[in-house]
C-alpha cells in the first residue's frame, strides 16, 4: 500500500507503508501530520491511520493536539482533499501560501490573472474572460489566464495577491461558492460562473458577488489571513467579511444576531447565517477591517 | 470552557467551546463565526453596570465601550474570535490577581472576569491617544492578542518598555510613565516618546511590533484623505 503524507501545508508521496513507519519512528513525520491511503475517505492523522497502526498501538497524541471537548456537532480544522487532477505543492502555509502546480504535457490550467509568479519556458499563456460580463462588475480581476504546457510537462508557481492561506478541493460534479477574490487556479473541467447574490448581500457592502465553481477537477482558493473549515450541521453564523467559500446545498441569508442593540453596537453588523449540511471555509483576518484600521493614518490634505 | 488557539503566530484565532450555562465576554467586533445556538447580547462595558452618562463620556473619549456576551443555553456551542491586525494570541488564567490590558489587545474573557474600563493608571499621560487600558480582575481565562509576536518579560527589579509595545502586565508591578531619554528633547527626537518604567516583581507581555508605528509608516504612502 502507498501512503500520501501532508505536513507543514504541503502534500508528499506516495511512499510505501514501511517508509512512512520509519519516518514516524524517527520523528521526521509527526503523529499529528496527516496521511491518506487506500481505504480512507479523507485525510487522517498518522496516529489514527489503520495502515500505520502498530501491534503496540498507535503512537500517543501530544496533549495539545487532542481534539477539544466540543459539542460533537461541530468540527473545525484544515481539510485537505487527497483526490487530485494535477500534482501540486503548497508552501508557506498558513501566512504566505504559495502554490506550485505540475502541468503534464499539453494540459491546461486556469489561473487568476496576475497570480502567476514563476513558470517553465514551455508554458504558454492565453487570456480568457470567464464567467461572462457579470464578472466585470465584481471589481475583481476580470480575466482568467490559461497556461498550457506545450509539448512537454511544465511547472508553474502561483502567488495569490493577499498574504494568507490556500486550500485545495477536488470537485467531482459538486459545486463550491467562492467569495469573489478567492479564486486562485483550477483545472479546465471546472466551470467558473459569477453569481449575483441579489438582495441577500445588499446590506453587507462586501462580497456582493460569489463565484460559482462546478464541474470536475482541481480548485484552489486563497484567503487573507489563515483559514479554517467548519462542518455545518444545523445553523451557523459567520461574519460576512470572513467567508471564503462554502459548499452548495447550504442555504444562506444575511441577517443580524442578538437584539437590535447588538446590530448597532456589537461591532458585528450583519452576519451570514448558513443552514443545512455542508462546509464553510473561514478566514481569520478581514482585508476591509485592515483597510479601515489604516484609514486614520492617512495624511490629511492641506487646503492651500 | 475550552479554548483552542489556531494558526499561531501569524494570523491567530481563538476557538472557544462553551458548555450549557457558560458565558464568554468579548471585545465588540472580535467574533468571526459562531454556532447559531449561542445567545448574543451587547452591553456597555460590564453587564448591569455603569450609568448612561458614564458611557456617553467614554464614547466621546474615543473609547469603545461595547462588549458582546455569548451564552450557551441548551447545547454546547462554539465561537471563533480574531483581531484585526496580523499577530499572535495568548491565553492567561486569572486567579484573583489584577491584569492591566491595552484596550486593543483585549479579545475575550470568561464572563466571571470583571472588566473595568475606568482604570486611571496611565490616564494623565495618554489622554491624547486613543489607547486606553482595561483592568481585568477575578478568576477565569482571558484571551489577549498582539500585533506581531507576543513575549513575556519577568520583571524582578526594574525594566523599561515602550508604551506601544505593552500588551498586558500584572498589577503587582509598580510603574511610572516617563520619557525615554534624559530630556524631553532627546525623548522627542529619539522617536521613543513615552516609555513605561516597571519596578517590583511581575510579568509584562510585550508585542514585537508597535501598531501605531506601523500606521505612521504606512499612512504617508497613501493618498491624503
Amino acid at each position: 500500500m502507498q501512503i500520501h503524507i501532508s505536513r507543514a501545508g504541503s502534500s508528499e508521496g506516495p511512499f510505501p507503508v514501511e517508509q512512512v513507519r520509519q519516518m514516524l519512528a524517527s520523528g521526521e513525520l509527526k503523529p499529528t501530520d496527516h496521511v491518506f491511503h487506500e481505504g480512507l475517505t479523507n485525510w487522517v492523522m498518522a496516529s489514527q491511520s489503520p495502515a500505520l497502526a502498530t501491534p503496540g498501538g498507535p503512537p500517543p497524541l501530544p496533549a495539545a493536539a487532542a481534539a477539544p471537548a466540543g459539542s460533537g456537532l461541530l468540527t473545525a480544522g484544515y481539510s485537505t482533499d487527497a483526490r487530485r487532477e494535477f500534482d501540486y505543492t503548497v508552501e508557506g502555509r498558513p501566512d504566505f501560501a504559495f502554490l506550485t502546480v505540475q502541468v503534464p504535457a499539453n494540459q491546461t490550467l486556469k489561473v487568476e490573472a496576475s497570480a502567476m509568479a514563476t513558470m517553465d519556458t514551455n508554458m504558454e499563456m492565453k487570456t480568457k474572460m470567464r464567467g461572462g460580463l457579470a464578472r466585470l462588475l465584481t471589481g475583481e480581476s476580470i480575466f482568467v489566464n490559461e497556461f498550457t504546457a506545450a509539448n512537454a510537462p511544465g511547472s508553474i508557481g502561483i502567488a495569490p495577491g493577499a498574504p494568507g492561506d490556500l486550500e485545495h478541493v477536488y470537485l467531482d460534479g459538486d459545486t463550491i461558492f467562492l467569495q469573489s477574490s478567492g479564486f486562485v487556479a483550477s483545472g479546465m473541467g471546472v466551470t467558473l460562473d459569477s453569481k449575483w447574490q441579489g438582495l441577500k448581500g445588499f446590506f453587507t457592502g462586501e462580497g456582493l458577488f460569489l463565484i460559482k465553481c462546478s464541474g470536475k477537477g482541481d480548485l484552489w482558493f486563497n484567503t487573507y489571513g489563515a483559514m479554517f473549515c467548519v462542518n455545518v450541521s444545523g445553523s451557523y453564523v459567520v461574519d460576512t467579511g470572513h467567508i471564503v467559500a462554502f459548499t452548495d446545498g447550504l442555504q444562506y441569508e444575511v441577517g443580524r444576531i442578538g437584539g437590535y442593540k447588538s446590530l448597532f453596537f456589537s461591532g458585528e453588523g450583519f452576519v451570514c447565517r448558513f443552514r443545512g449540511q455542508g462546509k464553510v471555509w473561514i478566514q481569520t483576518r478581514k482585508l476591509g477591517a485592515f483597510a479601515s484600521w489604516v484609514w486614520p493614518f492617512r495624511p490629511v490634505e492641506r487646503s492651500n | 470552557m475550552n479554548i483552542e488557539l489556531l494558526s499561531r503566530p501569524g494570523n491567530a484565532a481563538a476557538r472557544v467551546v462553551l458548555a450549557p450555562g457558560e458565558n464568554l465576554t468579548s471585545e465588540s467586533g472580535a467574533m468571526i463565526a459562531m454556532s447559531d445556538t449561542l445567545a448574543l447580547t451587547t452591553t456597555t462595558h460590564k453587564r448591569e453596570s455603569g450609568s448612561l452618562f458614564a458611557a456617553a463620556k467614554r464614547l466621546l473619549a474615543g473609547e469603545s465601550l461595547f462588549l458582546n456576551h455569548f451564552t450557551a443555553t441548551s447545547a454546547n456551542g462554539e465561537v471563533f474570535l480574531a483581531a484585526t491586525l496580523p499577530g499572535d494570541m495568548l491565553r492567561y488564567d486569572l486567579r484573583g490577581e489584577n491584569l492591566i490590558v491595552q484596550s486593543g489587545s483585549f479579545v475575550a474573557c470568561e464572563s466571571s472576569v470583571n472588566v473595568n474600563f475606568g482604570w486611571q493608571g496611565f490616564k494623565s499621560f495618554f489622554s491624547g491617544e486613543s489607547v486606553f487600558w482595561l483592568q481585568l480582575s477575578g478568576t477565569g481565562p482571558v484571551i489577549i492578542s498582539s500585533f506581531g509576536a507576543i513575549y513575556p518579560i519577568e520583571v524582578d527589579g526594574e525594566y523599561i518598555v515602550d508604551t506601544g509595545h505593552i500588551v498586558a502586565f500584572q498589577e503587582t508591578l509598580n510603574f511610572t510613565v516617563t520619557k525615554a531619554g534624559g530630556s524631553w528633547m532627546t525623548a522627542i527626537l529619539g522617536g521613543e516618546g513615552l516609555v513605561c518604567r516597571f519596578s517590583g516583581r511581575g510579568t509584562v507581555w510585550c508585542q514585537s511590533h508597535n501598531a501605531s508605528s506601523f500606521g505612521h509608516e504606512l499612512g504617508p504612502e497613501l493618498k491624503p484623505r
